[in-house]
């Protein structure tokens, strides 16, 4: 039933069922989240500017979802010789550079009236940035070698080495005294956000998760058919 | 004992071209103190503040100086065919990566070492922290020989993107600054963090041949 996570043809067929309805939900449960959002309360101290979180969660944890994705299927292409794998890897890089791109920019258009400063050397924003940097060396290391089977080898290494920074990025706030406040939604307690914020943020990363499906369909779909007209 | 002839000529190997492009490193370790002007020039020669960043700056310069000399280090032996003749003599390419590792250490690296105590006189450094400094450059230095091994094996499969090496060394060499900056300021667990330092070296020592041959062989069968 998975099938069609590692193999192309299956995954062309599965995305050709797939794509018109999830268009459709997409806008639908963009639309309910930007509502709520509208509708949601505004913060006792931060008044208005609380609504940035709304884009820079679901950003932060997509940037991180979508490295974790391509760590899994560097393991696979290289442990199973998939090359399915690859082509995921390569489509999805950009789309995990521009979400990591978003989170910084709203993150530092938060952090001005509110920490009073663009930016801080804190561990949690610099580990972030380090994380744009690899997005943006792996989208660079796939312009340079001549030789496919190289470039995408050499590639999931450096993917693999790279998830390094990973748990860095996750527990950096509970090792270090940071600026940037702890976690507030995935902790083994109950949530420490209100539900009257909670329930849009959940829809916005719903959202935003689904936006990303979409152009990630888009991307690999047009990954698979310029590599048969080569082939 | 065939095996330790071969590594002894090939370090006699190394040193004769060492010295016949001697010239190279004199001007890397100018380039060191033209730069650490530079940045007297640029933040202004007051004694409390060159006493505070003096070794922060001393360990970035040596980090970007010691990356001109590496794109070197298997290019002219690939082109020229010397890296097959010694793989058909019997040593794996493992080994020579190994090899090459030690021997950039040796001869490239270890100059540097000379030139931190005269670094350290014009940031008024005391000798305890030039010591400290020392050690950790003796150990971050081997670290950078391992990252220099594996982008410049890199270097020989692309022919269009040089800089895309120095970048992954730049990447690399983040923890290594943080753990060795980190020795020189904190002064009670001196030997916990050189431990680490220390480890970090030998987990690169035993990654960087494997990878650099992979990358070699890869080369040579695109040639």
């Amino acid at each position: 039933m998975l099938k069609f996570l590692i193999n192309p043809s299956k995954f062309i067929k599965f995305s050709d069922l797939v794509f018109k309805p999830l268009v459709i939900f997409t806008l639908l449960v963009f639309i309910i989240g930007l509502f709520y959002v509208y509708k949601s309360p505004l913060d006792y101290q931060q008044g208005l500017t609380v609504k940035i979180m709304y884009v820079h969660v679901p950003s932060a944890y997509l940037a991180i979802l979508i490295y974790a994705i391509m760590t899994i299927y560097s393991i696979i292409g290289l442990a199973f010789k998939m090359p399915f794998s690859f082509i995921i890897n390569k489509a999805i890089a950009p789309i995990g550079a521009v979400f990591t791109l978003s989170c910084l920019i709203s993150g530092s258009m938060w952090g001005k009236p509110m920490w009073g400063t663009w930016w801080v050397w804190d561990a949690r924003l610099t580990s972030v940035a380090i994380l744009f940097v690899v997005y943006l060396i792996i989208i660079f290391l796939y312009q340079t070698f001549e030789n496919r089977e190289v470039r995408e080898k050499t590639v999931a290494i450096f993917i693999l080495i790279g998830s390094i920074n990973l748990p860095i990025i996750k527990f950096s706030v509970d090792w270090w005294n940071t600026l940037h406040q702890p976690a507030s939604i995935s902790k083994l307690s109950s949530p420490s956000i209100d539900i009257s914020m909670l329930k849009p943020l959940l829809i916005m990363i719903l959202a935003f998760s689904l936006i990303a499906v979409i152009i990630a369909i888009l991307r690999i779909k047009a990954e698979i058919l310029i590599r048969k007209s080569h082939l | 004992m065939q095996i330790f002839k071969k590594i002894k000529l090939f370090f006699f190997r190394e040193l004769k071209l060492f010295y016949s492009k001697i010239t190279d490193l004199f001007s890397n370790i100018l380039f060191f103190f033209l730069s650490i002007f530079v940045f007297v020039f640029a933040l202004g020669a007051e004694k409390a503040l060159m006493q505070t960043i003096g070794v922060g700056i001393i360990w970035a310069l040596l980090l970007l100086s010691s990356t001109l000399s590496i794109r070197r280090i298997y290019e002219d032996d690939f082109k020229n065919g010397s890296l097959i003749i010694m793989h058909m003599g019997g040593l794996s390419y493992e080994l020579i990566a190994f090899l090459k590792i030690i021997s950039h250490f040796i001869f490239v690296q270890i100059p540097f070492l000379i030139s931190i105590p005269i670094a350290g006189l014009f940031f008024n450094i005391n000798i305890n922290e030039i010591i400290v400094l020392i050690i950790t450059f003796a150990i971050g230095s081997l670290i950078l020989s391992c990252l220099g091994s594996i982008s410049a094996s890199m270097n020989l499969l692309n022919k269009t993107n040089f800089s895309i090496g120095s970048l992954i060394i730049l990447l690399f060499s983040i923890p290594v600054i943080i753990f060795s900056v980190g020795i020189i300021n904190s002064n009670n667990d001196f030997t916990s963090l050189l431990n680490l330092l220390f480890g970090i070296a030998l987990i690169f020592v035993g990654i960087s041949p494997w990878s650099s041959a992979s990358c070699i062989k890869l080369a040579i069968k695109n040639k």
